[in-house]
């Protein structure tokens, strides 16, 4: 549900039997003591890579809408967000 | 001559001598795609006016002697790298008719430079997948033998090269995705230091692992072809700002270098005595050549693809979610809300493979699960990387098989998504720590190719590229594309 990816009958059997396995290889990171171990988001050196905050060209709202599925007054439509009350 | 079986190079010296042109090499490049696509199905799509508007440009160039050494050469692109006005899928069908409002900083250097665009390759969707079957429109096949995979994800990029029907490609490796297919495809590969090349203008997969790089037939068109794509990029918060120093070297040759042989990386899981043999005969070469062959360990090599496999699916859960069918692509137009939308969006336009890994990360970072699962894999992440900074104490370059197998027949690992995982057991490594690797090809075990793989430190491309190099030379080796 978290993931939005919308289930098809018989798919939660499939992919549970799956992901068990995979999880099962993946359990054997817990044989490892990684208590003091800091850990790695990413291998760069560069860190707070920031630019002047200078206003520069951007994409044109016709191009930003260009491969919209449905755009309406220069917005993306979606469905209602919202129930009716 | 054949002008489709030659090297960046010699194409360049025979465009500079006027003894060929741009538009000629386009057109019997179109000719060879025509002859042998059917089979290989390298190309999803084809850009024959945007490249003759290049190649027009080129002979321009040639002309007045403002051409460089890419200058005509035809060039593929994958599919998940972003080309203005160009239909650009990531193998997806959800981001079928994408055609993106800008071209990604790679591609834009290389087309400066004067390449010549053939077209989109084939890949694994989003590229997730190490055979090219989890393309969302059809399977590659191997060149060198139709009933196989090209490996993957870069799957077309490699097929494309190794049939003739590209002089180079770009590929992106976030596991392998690079090294494996041109190790399957018997052409030379490579994943640059994490931050070598910019980003910008790749779909991502997982953010923190992908790199862009190139399929050539010789080490020297590889280094040229890194080398025009390198360098800083202001629209790539982590395309670090260092000398592109990628071809330094090149021609020195190995002598007194030190080339370290990890003993875990020649008994994994499923390691065939063929590709065993042609590394170990590669390295006997290397050692005639003056390097001298050192033992290293890498041992948490087991915890490689387990701690891979929480990482990348973490970041893809993520970068994914912006396929939803508002913005491009797939949409589900009917729904009655946006719920209804998103999930009929993603039900239909996500394959089997990205689902696998879109719910295998969500359940990895959701909470309770967060430090069991992405924490620790982030921890043993440390752990790999600490492993490669210890061999290298010991050594300039480590080297091994790229793939454990040669290419498997189409089919033999769609079943069991771990299998197909092991794939990449040998190359992961080098993504997890950031690093630069190549793999040259090296022999043949049952008539189909294997690869060399050359691991150096972050930012030594030079290293990397230098020790393939004196293989190449050393070995005679050549990259003869597989005439279908």
């Amino acid at each position: 549900m978290l993931a939005r990816l919308g289930l098809e009958p018989g798919d939660e059997e499939f992919y549970a039997e799956q992901l068990s396995g995979i999880l099962r290889h993946i359990d054997r990171l817990q044989e490892l003591d990684t208590d003091h171990i800091p850990p790695t988001a990413q291998v760069v050196e560069v860190a707070n890579t920031l630019r002047e905050d200078e206003p520069r060209p951007c994409l044109t709202q016709a191009d930003a809408l260009a491969n919209a599925p449905a755009a309406v007054d220069g917005f993306f439509r979606v469905p209602s967000i919202q129930e009716e009350a | 001559m054949d002008l489709t079986r030659l090297t960046i190079g010699e194409l360049a010296d025979l465009l500079r001598a006027h003894e060929t042109s741009a538009q000629e090499l386009l057109g019997l490049h179109l000719e060879r795609i025509d002859d042998a696509d059917g089979d290989v199905k390298a190309f999803l799509r084809l850009t024959p006016q945007l490249a003759a508007e290049q190649a027009r440009a080129a002979d321009r160039a040639l002309k007045e002697g403002t051409a460089g050494p890419l200058t005509g050469i035809p060039m593929a692109v994958k599919d998940v790298l972003c080309l203005s006005g160009v239909e650009t899928t990531a193998g997806s069908k959800i981001l079928r008719g994408f055609r993106p409002p800008y071209t990604g900083t790679a591609v834009q250097r290389l087309i400066d430079a004067g390449a010549v665009v053939l077209g989109v390759t084939n890949c694994d969707e989003f590229a997730m997948g190490s055979s090219t079957e989890n393309s969302g429109y059809f399977a590659t096949h191997n060149p060198w033998g139709l009933d196989r995979v090209p490996g993957g994800s870069s799957g077309g990029s490699a097929a494309a090269v190794a049939a003739g029907e590209s002089v180079f490609s770009l590929g992106t490796d976030t596991g392998g995705s690079i090294r494996q297919p041109a190790a399957l495809c018997g052409v030379v590969g490579m994943k640059p230091t994490y931050g070598r090349v910019s980003r910008y203008g790749l779909i991502a997969f997982a953010s923190s692992l992908d790199q862009i790089g190139p399929f050539t037939r010789s080490v020297e068109d590889c280094a040229v072809v890194l080398e025009t794509m390198a360098g800083h990029d202001p629209l790539d918060a982590t395309c670090a700002d260092r000398p592109n120093d990628v071809r330094r070297g090149l021609d020195a040759g190995v002598r007194g270098m030190r080339l370290g042989v990890p003993k875990e990386y020649f008994d994994v899981e499923g390691m065939e005595p063929g590709v065993k043999q042609s590394v170990q005969r590669a390295l006997r070469m290397l050692e005639a050549s003056g390097a001298e062959l050192v033992d290293v360990s890498l041992p948490h090599t087991d915890y490689g693809l387990a701690a891979y496999y929480i990482i990348a699916p973490a970041e893809c859960s993520s970068n994914l979610a912006r396929f939803d069918g508002v913005k491009y692509g797939m949409s589900d137009q009917d729904a009655q809300n946006i719920t209804e939308a998103y999930m009929n969006t993603r039900r239909r336009g996500f394959g089997s493979e990205v689902r696998r890994r879109v719910m295998l990360g969500t359940y990895a970072l959701s909470s309770g699960y967060y430090d069991a699962y992405y924490l620790k894999a982030q921890k043993v992440r440390t752990l790999i990387k600490r492993d490669f900074d210890e061999a290298f104490e010991k050594c300039d370059a480590i080297v091994s098989a790229t793939s454990p197998t040669v290419a498997f027949p189409l089919g033999a690992k769609t079943q069991d998504p771990l299998s197909m995982y092991l794939c990449d057991v040998l190359t992961l490594g080098g993504n997890l720590a950031g690093l630069p690797g190549i793999s040259v090809p090296c022999g043949m075990s049952n008539g189909l190719p294997v690869g060399l793989q050359v691991l150096a430190p972050q930012w030594r491309e030079d290293t990397a590229l230098r020790v393939a190099r004196a293989y190449e030379v050393a070995s005679g080796m050549r990259v003869e594309p597989a005439l279908v």
